[in-house]
Order: C-alpha cells, then sequence, then structure tokens
C-alpha cells in the first residue's frame, strides 16, 4: 500500500505532508504503508493507493484515483482523520 | 535547526495592515539585507503567487512564502513577519494569512531540512498557536528555542 503526498514543486508541502503522514501513520501502527512525496506533474494512476493533495491542487489530482484534498497541510487532526479514512476505504483497518 | 535561522533581526511585527505583495516584500526584507537572496528570489516568489501559488498557504493563517533554489537563492535562510490584521493572497478571503514566513533554500537537501523543521514546529497544535500569540521577536525565539529543546 502507498501513500502519496503531492505538491506542485515535489519539494516543499509535499515533503511536509508526507512527514506528518509518517508519523500518523506511525501512531496508528499501519504495517506495510509506504509514504513518499513528489511533485504533481511525474505522478500518474498508477504511482500510488491514496494521493494527498492541498486543495489548490484538488483540480490537478483529478482522474489519478484515490484522491484526498487536505484543507491545511499543518493540521494534524484533519490529517489523522484523512489517513484513518484511508485505511479503512483500503481494509488496513 | 530552526533557531539558528530564525534569529531576531530576521522575526518582524508589522504596526500595520499590508497587502499579499507588502507582505511578501516585507518579510523578504531582513533576508534581501543580509543578502541571503537576490531581488530576483522575491520577484520569483511574487510571480508565483500572482500565477495561482496559494499552494504557500499552509492553513491556519500561516503562509510559507519561497521560491526555487535557482531563482536566486544566495544561503539558506529563513524570515518571519506577523501582520495586525489579514493580507489575504490574491485578495481571496479562503486564504487569510497573517503570519508570513519567507524560505530560501540553496539546494534540494537545505531546502527539505529547514521544510522538515518548519512542518515540526507548525504541525504542533499548541506550539502553532503559542506563534501566533507571540507579541515579540525574543518570545518567538524562546518558542523555537523550547520546541527544539522537547524534541
Amino acid at each position: 500500500m502507498k501513500f502519496l503526498a503531492m505538491c506542485s514543486t515535489g519539494l516543499g508541502s509535499s515533503f511536509m505532508v508526507r512527514m506528518n503522514i509518517e508519523t500518523i501513520v506511525r501512531e496508528l501502527g499501519l504495517a506495510d504503508v509506504a509514504v513518499e512525496h513528489s511533485d504533481i506533474s511525474s505522478a500518474g494512476p498508477g504511482s500510488a493507493d491514496v494521493f494527498f493533495v492541498a486543495k489548490d491542487l484538488q483540480d490537478a489530482a483529478q482522474g489519478l484515483g484515490d484522491v484526498v484534498v487536505l484543507n491545511s497541510i499543518i493540521d494534524m487532526d484533519e490529517l489523522r482523520d484523512a489517513v484513518k479514512s484511508a485505511a479503512a476505504r483500503h481494509g488496513l483497518l | 535547526m530552526l533557531s539558528d535561522l530564525l534569529t531576531e533581526e530576521r522575526i518582524l511585527f508589522s504596526p500595520s495592515e499590508l497587502t499579499w505583495r507588502e507582505a511578501v516584500a516585507g518579510v523578504a526584507r531582513p533576508l534581501l539585507a543580509a543578502g541571503d537572496i537576490t531581488p530576483d528570489y522575491v520577484r520569483a516568489m511574487l510571480d508565483s503567487i500572482a500565477a495561482g501559488g496559494t499552494y504557500i498557504d499552509l492553513g491556519h493563517g500561516i503562509a510559507l512564502a519561497h521560491a526555487r533554489p535557482e531563482n536566486g537563492a544566495v544561503r539558506t535562510a529563513m524570515s518571519m513577519l506577523r501582520l495586525p490584521a489579514p493580507a489575504p493572497l490574491l485578495d481571496d478571503p479562503l486564504h487569510a494569512v497573517d503570519l508570513y514566513f519567507c524560505f530560501a533554500a540553496v539546494d534540494a537537501e537545505a531546502h527539505m531540512s529547514a521544510m522538515a523543521s518548519l512542518a515540526r514546529i507548525l504541525s504542533d497544535a499548541g506550539t502553532r498557536q503559542a506563534l501566533r500569540d507571540a507579541a515579540s521577536a525574543p518570545e518567538v525565539i524562546k518558542l523555537i528555542t523550547q520546541f527544539e529543546e522537547t524534541r
């Protein structure tokens, strides 16, 4: 199972989100979840099982598959709920 | 570490309300003055926001203005500007920002390391609120130092 955080450059906010997802994945004790980050232009539908983007990239991420749109990339409560839901959707919780 | 980058002269409080362009130019000023960035870097940040780059909005009223290393970053550096009222990005109330950070990194590795420090501190709800409530540069420095000491 792969979670992919994306932003426009693949350097900044996607890395922040990736770190926070990794923290939450550890908290929840989710096994077999790889977390990565990249720029959105190099991601395709096969790049991951769940894609995380900030709301400015909501439109650009359409068509990738299971896309989670975050209002804030530094809100751990929002992200924790999003990761839990994603894990549940994919039978990990 | 963040405390090495965000030094007292790089932490500003604006007494007056600003537009988002003034806020971005304002938060970049200490870095420009120190030679950490070139004027091109400021232009690149303004251009990327004007082109729809509200991705610098982190949420909770906080934005991280930055451009790419090759746009005129001389040294890895960071600054902060607190406003008395929001200066919404692109004048869009959905992006109401009253705490601007500016950030320059010389390469991808430095970029990600500083970004990681900032993400850790801003994702901690208690410290984030304390940073928003801080009223002086020494107060901000103390918060960052305390946060780093407990990690």
